[in-house]
């Protein structure tokens, strides 16, 4: 999945050529197809060696599933377009955060260059609190858990 | 004759040394965006640099041009020597300076009055319990859902307005720790550091204005922040008060709470660390540390002052000739 990522850069839109585009469209829209019912569509008027070559660079950017079916392969798109510009968008985050030292100065990279006060920014800024929040407190309960074997009472004798 | 000759003169100087500094601190200070050094250690540079050639013209022109002319300039062939083209000319220029920059400042605090009051209608003070974090003196006014979310207005008698929608948006945790954001910004006295960077306009300092109200908001955020609780609260209520759109634009006098880059606050929110604040802490510039500095200025005017004035006076003569 990581792979997948390293196209898309710090935008939440991934960044595919526009035949990439043209085959995640319309896998999209059949649920999943071999390279032949591929090119049964209209819309798509390459050379079958291109489709497969990419449609197999999809593949192995981890945006599509395959199976094998005969001697040919079914592909299926990994995510729903709106899961893919979630999931793009929380993992170019989580990159940046976990780059270096100074994780303050990544994320301030990515934001800054994206509209303040932008809904969907303002939605993972509140993620992005809320689970340092979850962390926080989890780690207090640790040291609260860590510490009361120390108060246990005297054994009786 | 000879007091509007000494005017005009003064003047001269005045506008000659605001002019020069002034395009020197617009060329120089983004260089100073390198420096490592705490937000609000780079607050206090940046306003320095900003309001420097102000102070450092109007203490030559009263330190060594007046008494020059005074001392040094004979009273008797002023007369025959009349004011001169250049010093009246660069005098006229300094009194429009001085004009522009009283009219800027008159303008500013009007327009802040106006929206305030317009503000404050139907407003009334904010409950003991959520203003407790505010000291005694400070007024805190519960205001208008569409007035802006949370703002310092004034300087005189600083107030902190707080609409309607911030009191049902942010928890109280969230609401105290806003709240000593806004007080930060009243003990740095930040609208009348707005008001005087008013009063000396200059083409190019826009940017370091810009650089001056980010750090300090930084500088505020850090000061509000004593744990990382404190830092998730204050994050959490910039993102919430972000998603409120104020109707109004805010006025020169007023600190506004969701101001510069939101994303950039919360990042450094977010990697809020112990260690890091508490040194920020101990490396705080106090104001009795501007005594050594003073003490050696004040050493060093005094040392040179007869030759700095003679110096001054021949510059003086130079200029009317």
């Amino acid at each position: 999945m990581t792979k997948a990522f390293s196209i898309f850069g710090s935008s939440s839109r991934p960044r595919l050529g526009p035949l990439e585009q043209q085959l995640l469209q319309a896998l999209w829209t059949r649920g999943s197809a071999t390279v032949r019912e591929l090119l049964k569509d209209d819309s798509i008027h390459q050379a079958y060696t291109t489709v497969m070559t990419t449609v197999d660079r999809l593949y192995k950017k981890g945006l599509l599933n395959r199976v094998e079916e005969g001697r040919a392969f079914r592909y299926t798109p990994r995510h729903t377009p709106e899961e893919l510009q979630r999931v793009t968008a929380l993992e170019s985050i989580r990159q940046l955060l976990g780059s270096g030292g100074a994780s303050a100065l990544p994320l301030s990279y990515l934001v800054e260059a994206l509209s303040t006060h932008d809904a969907q920014l303002l939605d993972e800024l509140q993620l992005l609190v809320e689970r340092k929040r979850r962390e926080l407190q989890s780690r207090q309960v640790k040291i609260r858990e860590g510490a009361a074997p120390e108060k246990k009472p005297p054994e009786q004798r | 004759m000879f007091e509007l000759r000494e005017i005009a003169v003064s003047l001269t100087f005045f506008v000659l040394v605001y002019c020069l500094l002034s395009a020197l601190v617009a060329v120089a200070w983004p260089s100073l965006k390198l420096l490592q050094a705490t937000e609000r250690k780079l607050t206090d540079l940046f306003f320095a640099l900003r309001v420097l050639p102000l102070v450092a013209s109007v203490i030559v022109t009263f330190v060594f041009v007046v008494p020059s002319f005074q001392l040094l300039e004979p009273r008797s062939l002023t007369v025959d020597e009349g004011i001169g083209a250049m010093p009246l000319a660069l005098g006229i220029c300094a009194l429009l300076l001085i004009a522009c920059g009283c009219w800027r400042v008159i303008a500013a605090h009007t327009q802040t009055s106006r929206l305030v009051t317009h503000w404050l209608e139907g407003a009334h003070r904010l409950p003991a319990d959520a203003a407790a974090c505010t000291p005694a003196h400070t007024l805190t006014f519960r205001s208008r859902r569409e007035a802006p979310p949370l703002t310092l207005v004034g300087f005189r008698n600083p107030t902190v307005l707080v609409s309607e929608s911030t009191l049902a948006l942010l928890t109280p945790d969230e609401l105290r720790v806003a709240l000593k954001h806004e007080l930060a910004h009243m003990q740095s006295r930040d609208n009348l550091k707005k008001l005087l960077f008013r009063f000396c306009p200059f083409p190019g300092m826009a940017k370091l204005e810009d650089a001056w109200s980010h750090a300090a908001e930084l500088t505020a955020d850090d000061a509000s922040v004593s744990s990382l609780n404190d830092a998730l609260d204050l994050a959490s209520a910039l993102v919430k008060l972000s998603r409120l759109i104020p109707v109004e634009a805010a006025p020169v006098c007023t600190v506004g709470f969701v101001t510069g880059s939101i994303s950039t606050r919360v990042a450094r929110l977010l990697a809020w660390n112990e260690a890091e604040a508490g040194k920020a802490r101990l490396t705080r510039m106090r104001p009795w540390h501007a005594i050594p500095p003073v003490l050696v200025a004040l050493l060093c005017v005094t040392a040179t002052y007869g030759p700095v004035l003679a110096l001054t006076h021949e510059m003086t003569e130079w200029l009317v000739r």
